[in-house]
Parts: structure tokens; sequence; C-alpha cells
């Protein structure tokens, strides 16, 4: 027996609910796209409008079952991205979100724009939540008129499929998730890393550079399942669900809890097959469990 | 400082010096640990480590037969026989230049280097006569402690004699001062480094010329005058 592990999701149609995580996977031309049939999608390394260098380093630290990244969204900016990858994404058999950031509404809007027809790219993911940048990043993500405002300003520009991938660092994720859904997102990413910190005891100071970093692994899956299954409940828009899914049962957790798909991000920087095993690990609960499609898996989803 | 090998035969065949795996280990950290290969031979790779934290004190614990996930090589080595350096000498004059830890690439590259024909110095220093490795290669070994209980007192850099091609691995700090005395040098660098894989951008370094890249990708061996040494860390914990 074959599973049927397709999904629609925001506009697209994806041969699997796994998906590479932006930040973690690069461009997709960095490693060899180790069993890259399982991949549902990937959404590209954020970017914005211009070239960006990143932040100093140390930009990362090991935590308990985590690491925190304070890489900066360093960039090639939109023409380098244009003109080195998405030429390669054309010629993929899964679709490729890019990843865009900006410092106001309208540059959300004029990158959407910019990047809107070029082959090779299906769709975008709007970064409102990366806690790594001066401007503009989680701002927007935890005030819902500023969430709403860039989603319309991307919406505007294009007709390509709009994702949003929102913050956990607020006080009422549905407030957000309702706010972009009604800006014409088709679908919202949750969630991103946390804000957090470490100090180092020899030198008295922070280990990262730019003093706070984003939280990811493993350590933070329960929050994330939390937030995922709070932003579905209140939205009727598809969820992507991400945030410390390294095994199949973490994904199944998400998708039970009423993702329509998952992201794997951290989990690629420790092991480069993750996705793939993820993928193959929700076929083969969904076949051990007599389920004939992913489709058929019992969700636990009251609204709101 | 203890070395351990590892049956990893296709690594072990194409390994350059200054290459470096990936390790992990089930109950281990979450991130990998990069450690430079120390020697191939055959079907087995060697690293060397420290005991300085609960991962390499896991690693030092596993008994004959244990596994571990080892991802490699990765990164670009040392640029040996086909250096600007040696080209046209019948016989040039390497020197290899470690502190601590930095021992790791130069038996493989004292290998590299006599297979190009070349005559190897390796100064090897470290704070104390009991921190200096006990392993070394080349036609002339030079210790140098800072204490002054074995060989020079004083670095590994102000020990050094001239050479055709200098090739250095240490603390970043020393590795400053190889680029102050050789601008071309070629220096393995060392950072913090997350996926080793070219994906997650945390293990830049800073270049003059302004930006970063990874050490992973277009490192970790550098020509030392590209590097903005006052921007890295100048030792890091785990490297003591």
């Amino acid at each position: 027996m074959t599973v049927d592990m397709s999904v629609a999701a925001g506009g697209l149609h994806l041969r699997g609910p796994v998906l590479a995580a932006s930040g973690t996977f690069g461009y997709g031309t960095e490693m060899p796209l180790l069993e890259r049939r399982a991949l549902g999608g990937m959404v590209s390394k954020g970017i914005f409008v211009r070239a960006r260098e990143g932040t100093a380093p140390p930009r990362i630290a090991e935590t308990p079952s985590g690491m925190l990244n304070a890489i900066g969204l360093q960039g090639p900016g939109a023409e380098g991205l244009v003109r080195d990858y998405a030429p390669q994404w054309a010629t993929w058999d899964f679709p490729v979100l890019v990843n865009i950031n900006g410092e106001s509404a309208s540059e959300y809007g004029e990158l959407a724009a910019r990047l809107d027809g070029v082959p090779g790219i299906a769709g975008f993911e709007i970064n409102i939540s990366c806690p790594n940048v001066e401007q503009g990043g989680l701002y927007f993500g935890n005030d819902p008129r500023a969430a709403a405002a860039v989603t319309e300003a991307v919406r505007k520009r294009t007709k390509l499929p709009v994702w949003v991938k929102l913050t956990p660092m607020v006080g009422d994720i549905g407030v957000i998730a309702r706010a972009v859904e009604s800006a014409g997102a088709d679908a919202l990413c949750a969630i991103n890393t946390f804000v957090g910190m470490s100090v180092d005891l020899n030198s008295y100071k922070p280990r990262l550079s730019f003093r706070t970093g984003g939280l990811s692994g493993p350590a933070i899956r329960p929050l994330a399942v939390h937030l995922a299954h709070q932003a579905a409940r209140a939205v009727h828009i598809p969820v992507i669900g991400i945030g410390g899914i390294s095994r199949a049962e973490d994904a199944l957790e998400f998708l039970v809890a009423g993702c329509v798909a998952v992201q794997v991000g951290t989990a690629t920087f420790v092991n480069p097959r993750a996705i793939a095993e993820v993928h193959d690990g929700i076929a083969a609960f969904l076949e051990t469990r007599g389920f004939g499609s992913l489709a058929d898996l019992p969700r636990y989803l009251p609204r709101d | 400082m203890f070395v351990i090998g590892m049956r990893a035969p296709e690594v072990a065949e194409s390994v350059r010096a200054g290459q470096f795996v990936n390790l992990g280990w089930a109950g281990g950290p979450l991130l990998r640990r990069p450690f430079s290969v120390y020697r191939a031979d055959g079907d087995v790779i060697e690293v060397v480590l420290k005991a300085v934290g609960v991962g390499t004190a896991q690693l030092l614990a596993m008994e004959l037969g244990d596994r571990v996930s080892c991802l490699g090589p990765l990164g670009r080595g040392f640029e040996i026989k086909g250096s600007h350096a040696l080209a046209g000498r019948a016989q040039g004059a390497v020197l290899l230049i470690s502190g601590g830890l930095g021992v790791a690439p130069m038996p493989l590259a004292a290998r590299d280097a006599r297979a190009a024909g070349a005559r190897v110095t390796w100064v090897h220093g470290a704070r104390t006569a009991g921190e200096l490795c006990a392993e070394t290669d080349g036609d002339e070994v030079i210790w140098a402690t800072d204490d002054g209980s074995r060989g020079i007192q004083g670095t590994a850099v102000a020990a050094a004699p001239q050479a055709d091609l200098v090739l250095a691995c240490g603390p970043n700090r020393m590795l400053a001062a190889v680029a102050d005395r050789w601008p071309e040098a070629q220096v393995a660098v060392e950072t913090y480094m997350g996926c080793g894989t070219g994906v997650c951008l945390g293990c830049a370094v800073p270049l003059k010329r302004g930006g970063y890249d990874r050490a992973c990708k277009e490192g970790p061996v550098y020509r030392a005058a590209d590097v903005n040494w006052s921007m890295l860390p100048t030792h890091l914990a785990y490297s003591a």
C-alpha cells in the first residue's frame, strides 16, 4: 500500500507535508540534496531587497536541546537571488518559496513585486518574526495592524501564494493570525524562533555578539505545538507547523494539532537526512495505523 | 590531549589536510562537533580532542565498536601541492605552526607537504610542557612553551624560522600573529559551527574586504591577510 502524502497548503499543491524551513537549508544548493524526493517544498533563506552582511560572530550558541542564532539575515538581496538561485529552482520538482523581509511595509511589497513572476519562485513566506534585525522583523509580528499592513502590501503586488511566518513572542497569537488572514494571507507558518539570551561566564558578556538570538530546536517543540494549534484554531486558512521537529512523531504532533504541513529546520543542521526521515516516518505511521492518506489522519482542532 | 580513531573509509580515502569531519553521537549534544582530521590510514581516520566538556567526555568514554555519525570530509583544506609558494622549487621549505589543539591538521599537512617534495619544519607551542602534543612529524621539530618548561620560551610564532610556505592552526590570537609576520600564510580558523554544510551561516568569518563567509565552506583555511582578526574571538572556550 502506498500512502497518499500530498497536501494542499495555502495555494500550493505539495507532494508531501514536510518542507525545509527558512534559514536552515540555504538556497537548497549548498548540500547535495539528499533524498530530495521527500521534500514537499523549500523555503529559502530570508532576504531583503538589498544584500546584507549579517551580524558579527559569534552568531550561534548551543543551549540545552536547542540553539540560539543571530545571523542577521545575511544574504545576496533580490538581484543575487534572481541571478544565482532562481534559475536552479525552476528545474526542481518541488516548489520553492522565498522568505521575504523589509524595514517597512512598502519595502516588503517592493521585494514581492521584484520577485513576482521570476521562474523558480512559487510563493512567498513573509517574515514578520525575525528577532535578529535592528529594523523591521519582529516589530511587525507582534502588532496586528503592522502585521496586516505588511501582508496587504505583499498581497497587492503578487498573485503567488503568500504565507506569513508568525512570531511566538506575542500575548495572543490568534489575534495576529486573524489579522493577517483578513489581510489576504493564504497560509500561516507557526512559529519562528523565541528570543533568548545566554551569558558567557568567562567574559561576563552575552555569548552572542547580537546579545540576543532566536531559540530553536527540540527545546521549543511543546511551546511551538501549542502556538501552532492556537493559530490553527483562530483561522480558516491552513497553518504550517514549525518548531523543534526532528522525528516523524514530532511532525505528527503538529499535524494532529491542526497543521496541514510542517517545516523542519534545526534538525537539518544535525542530520542532513532529517527531512527524508521525517517524511518516511509519517508515511510509515499512517500505513501502520491503517490510513490510506495523510488526509485521513485524525485531527484535534476544536474551533475558537 | 587524546586521539580517537574511527572507521570511515570514504573520508580516509579523500580527506585533505585542513579538512574536518562533523561528529554526532547518541546521547550527545544537539549539534555535531567539528574536528580536523588528524591522521588517515587505510580505512581509519583519527581526531584529537581535549576533555573540556560533557561532549568530549562522552566521546572519550566510548568503547571499541561504539558508533558515531561522521559527516565529511568538509571544508576547504590547505593548498600545498598546487601552492604558488612551492612552485618551481626542487625542495621547498614548508613550515607548520600549531598552538594547543591546533596540532590537529598538521600530520596530514606534513604528509601532503612531503608528498609535494618539501622539507617540513613543525613548530608546536603550548602554555606548558604538559599541554604539548606528544606526537610530532616533520624533518625538524621545534617546541615552544609560554613558561619555558620545554623548548624555546615564548610563542610558536616567535620561535618559527623562515619558510617558503607557512601553514598554521591554533587559537585565533596566534593566527593573528601569524598574519602579521606572514600575510600569505594559510591558516585554519576556529569558529563556533552549526551545520558544517554551509546552510546555517553560523560559522561566519569576518573578512578584511568586508562581509563574512563560512568557515565550513569557503574555509576553514584562509589566506592569513584576508581575515579581519580583530572581529574574531581570540580563542574559543572549548579549544582552551
